[in-house]
């Protein structure tokens, strides 16, 4: 028989070792839920919170369309189809689904890939709209899935298309604005971290959520106005092929503050299918990214040094032989037009290349030397601001070239020929900047692209115009120069269909370029440019016109450029209902 | 045998107890024990976790709510794009060219200034 000190015993051991163990629980218990208790909160979370990025909506872009805007380039929501093929049940369906609703969306052999069983995702199809996502959402298939994001529409189609440039698959900006302006139209991304449950969607039960919300990018509203622009690329192209012309490009400015209200190129491509262009020299905008030798029409800016500094005035003569002699080389004019005594107004008008060589020996009392050479330097660098680029807001502008009065290049004939244009280079939009300083009494504004910001409820923060440097000439060396060039024009042929009343002035230039093949200058590769001004007693706008490889008899700035400036000109006067003189 | 606790604070019976006056106190015949006790606490213990997880659940479900309306807001902003889209595509110098009414105007061939 037990006694009961041997049960009493065992209760107590059994009581004991329940208590040990109830003791190792509570401090098991106590280790993790307490002094664990961070390690394991995280751990927790982990499993638990789900990190969202809140896409950034991608800036819009908007032209001026008169006092109004109207928008370039805008987003819409794009699919790209995909298929886990692990999960997918009925290959053949999806296959003739696919077929059916995405057409050229499809991706190459995207059929193969369908029933490969070692892949866990396959892309079907990209870049379907909305409504082709539908009809695919709608079939409800196995082991397909869309993906949303967004693309670049282009309402106006291939308008304006290298300045604005085109955003690639990865959603980069490329060219133009959408290069330069890249960071500032993607805006930044928001964050959302939240506790989710099994089909990710957040729960607002934590104290941890993490709202940030994405900041879209800047709407942007360009100086440029679509009328004018559209203009300016029928205008070119219209002369591009009556000059049976290769290339081509124009810009229109205000003189009075900067803005480029066109800024054309031909050929051109359209954003909207930027992967279907084969010759990627046509993405770029030559108006701010092919420096050249811009040749005659930088005889207006030479001149505007001479009456700046007071070597010459419209009535001073010089003996024009021909040609003159300048260190080993002989400098000819194009044309024996006006031999004999002749004024600087005429040197303008028949383009006389020994007349500004006279212009560039009066800055050094009478010969080419340093003195002649810093002065025509420190103008064409500094005032005008050739050899730097302007800060226009596109991707891959350059700077150009002026070599400097001491360099072992800048001898005496370059400098000559830099009075005319040749021996540097120069861009369209510094040509056409610095041309606008001299005949707006002497201001030099930046070049500006963008003309304000366009908020989420359609107000527009407008930006002023951008004053580089005030009297770069005096403003009377300006007001004469003006009457220079558009008493120039007026002497010419080229006038003749210009609108009465108006004054209208502007210079041609035609400049041989280097043959890529023979690497020698010649006849056949020429770029013509036609660099003027219109308006009523103030210059309303600037023209520049470039057109390279002209097939028309005569000089490229005279018979291919100088129409094109014409047509747009007297456009240009009606648009801006400039009145004329009465 | 049930033992029971009347708990009255000093002040109470300074009140209570007034000169020449019976000091009777009513105590009630039967009062709760350590088991009806642990039970009504347990009791409350569950009411108030059954309203913590009331209001739990009641926030779960408002995020199910906001999950909603934002991609209600999205499906709607989505909509307003394309609209705006569309409208845009209509506008365009292009199309508005190529429209009858734009082919019936004619150019003028001279333009006057009236003042």
């Amino acid at each position: 028989m037990e006694s009961s000190f041997d049960r009493s015993g065992r209760t107590r051991i059994l009581l004991l070792g329940l208590l040990v163990i109830g003791a190792i629980f509570i401090i098991r218990l106590f280790w993790i839920q307490v002094i664990q208790h961070d390690r394991y909160e995280a751990l927790a979370l982990q499993n638990q919170e789900t990190k969202f990025t809140i896409p950034a909506k991608r800036g819009l872009i908007y032209a001026r369309d008169g006092k109004t805007v109207t928008p370039l380039v805008m987003n819409e929501p794009v699919y790209t189809v995909y298929a886990d093929p692990t999960e997918v049940e009925e290959p053949e369906k999806i296959e003739a689904l696919i077929r059916r609703v995405a057409g050229g969306n499809i991706r190459r052999s995207f059929e193969t890939d369908l029933t490969n069983q070692k892949l866990r995702y396959t892309v079907l199809a990209r870049q379907v709209n909305k409504t082709q996502a539908e009809l695919i959402k709608r079939e409800k298939l196995a082991g397909v899935g869309l993906q949303e994001g967004t693309r670049r529409v282009y309402p106006e189609g291939q308008l304006a298309s290298q300045l604005l440039g085109f955003v690639n698959g990865e959603g980069e900006g490329q060219y133009g604005l959408e290069g330069m302006l890249d960071d500032r139209l993607k805006g930044t991304p928001g964050l959302l971290k939240a506790i989710t449950d099994v089909r990710q969607v957040p729960l607002s039960i934590n104290d941890d959520l993490v709202r940030v919300p994405a900041k879209n990018g800047d709407n942007l509203v360009l100086n440029i106005d679509r009328n004018v622009q559209t203009y300016a690329e029928k205008a070119l192209k219209d002369g591009l092929e009556r000059a049976k012309a290769k290339h081509g490009s124009v810009i229109v400015m205000e003189p009075t503050t900067g803005k480029v209200l066109a800024m054309a190129n031909y050929p051109t491509y359209d954003p909207a299918k930027f992967s279907d262009v084969d010759d990627i020299s046509v993405f770029q905008n030559s108006v701010v990214s092919a420096p050249y030798e811009a040749g005659s029409v930088i005889k207006t800016l030479t001149m505007g040094v001479g009456l700046d500094k007071g070597v010459v005035t419209p009535e001073t003569t010089y003996q024009n032989n021909g040609s003159v002699q300048v260190g080993d080389f002989k400098i000819s004019n194009a044309t024996n037009d006006s031999i004999g005594t002749t004024n600087m107004v005429d040197v303008l008008h028949y383009s006389l290349n020994t007349g500004m060589v006279y212009v560039l020996k009066q800055l050094g009392n009478g010969s080419i030397n340093l003195t002649a050479k810093q002065t025509l330097f420190d103008y064409f660098t500094t005032k005008y601001r050739f050899g730097q680029k302007t800060g226009i807001e596109q991707a891959g502008e350059q700077s150009g070239q002026v070599i400097g009065p001491k360099d072992a290049e800048g001898g005496e004939v370059r400098y000559a020929n830099m009075t005319f244009g040749q021996g540097m280079d120069v861009t369209m939009v510094q040509a056409a900047s610095a041309f606008s300083a001299a005949i707006n009494g002497g201001t030099y504004y930046k070049p500006q692209l963008i003309g304000g910001t366009r908020s989420a409820n359609g107000a527009i923060e407008e930006v002023a115009p951008h004053t580089i440097e005030d009297g770069i000439i005096s403003p009377q060396a300006s007001s004469t120069l003006r009457s220079m060039i558009v008493e120039a024009r007026q002497s010419s042929a080229i006038s003749k269909n210009d609108r009465k009343g108006y004054q209208i002035g502007g210079k041609t230039g035609t400049s041989q370029i280097i043959d890529p093949k023979t690497g020698k200058y010649t006849d056949e590769n020429s770029i013509g440019t036609y660099l003027g001004f219109g308006g009523d007693n103030t210059p309303r706008y600037v023209i520049m016109v470039r057109v390279q490889d002209s097939k028309l008899p005569g000089y490229a700035g005279t018979a291919a450029a100088a129409p094109i400036f014409g047509d747009i000109s007297n456009w240009m006067l009606d648009y801006l209902q400039v009145q004329p003189a009465r | 045998m049930s033992q029971s606790t009347l708990f009255v604070s000093n002040r109470q019976q300074q009140r209570m107890w007034r000169r020449n006056q019976n000091t009777v106190s009513f105590q009630a015949g039967k009062s709760l024990g350590p088991v009806a006790h642990t039970v009504l606490v347990a009791l409350m213990l569950a009411v108030l976790g059954l309203i913590y997880l009331t209001q739990i659940t009641k926030t779960s479900t408002y995020g199910y709510e906001i999950n909603e309306l934002e991609t209600k807001q999205e499906e709607l902003l989505t909509k307003k794009q394309d609209l705006e889209v569309e409208n845009a595509k209509l506008q365009a110098l292009e199309r508005v060219q190529q429209s009858d009414v734009a082919k019936a105007l004619d150019t003028p061939s001279t333009v006057e200034y009236t003042n």
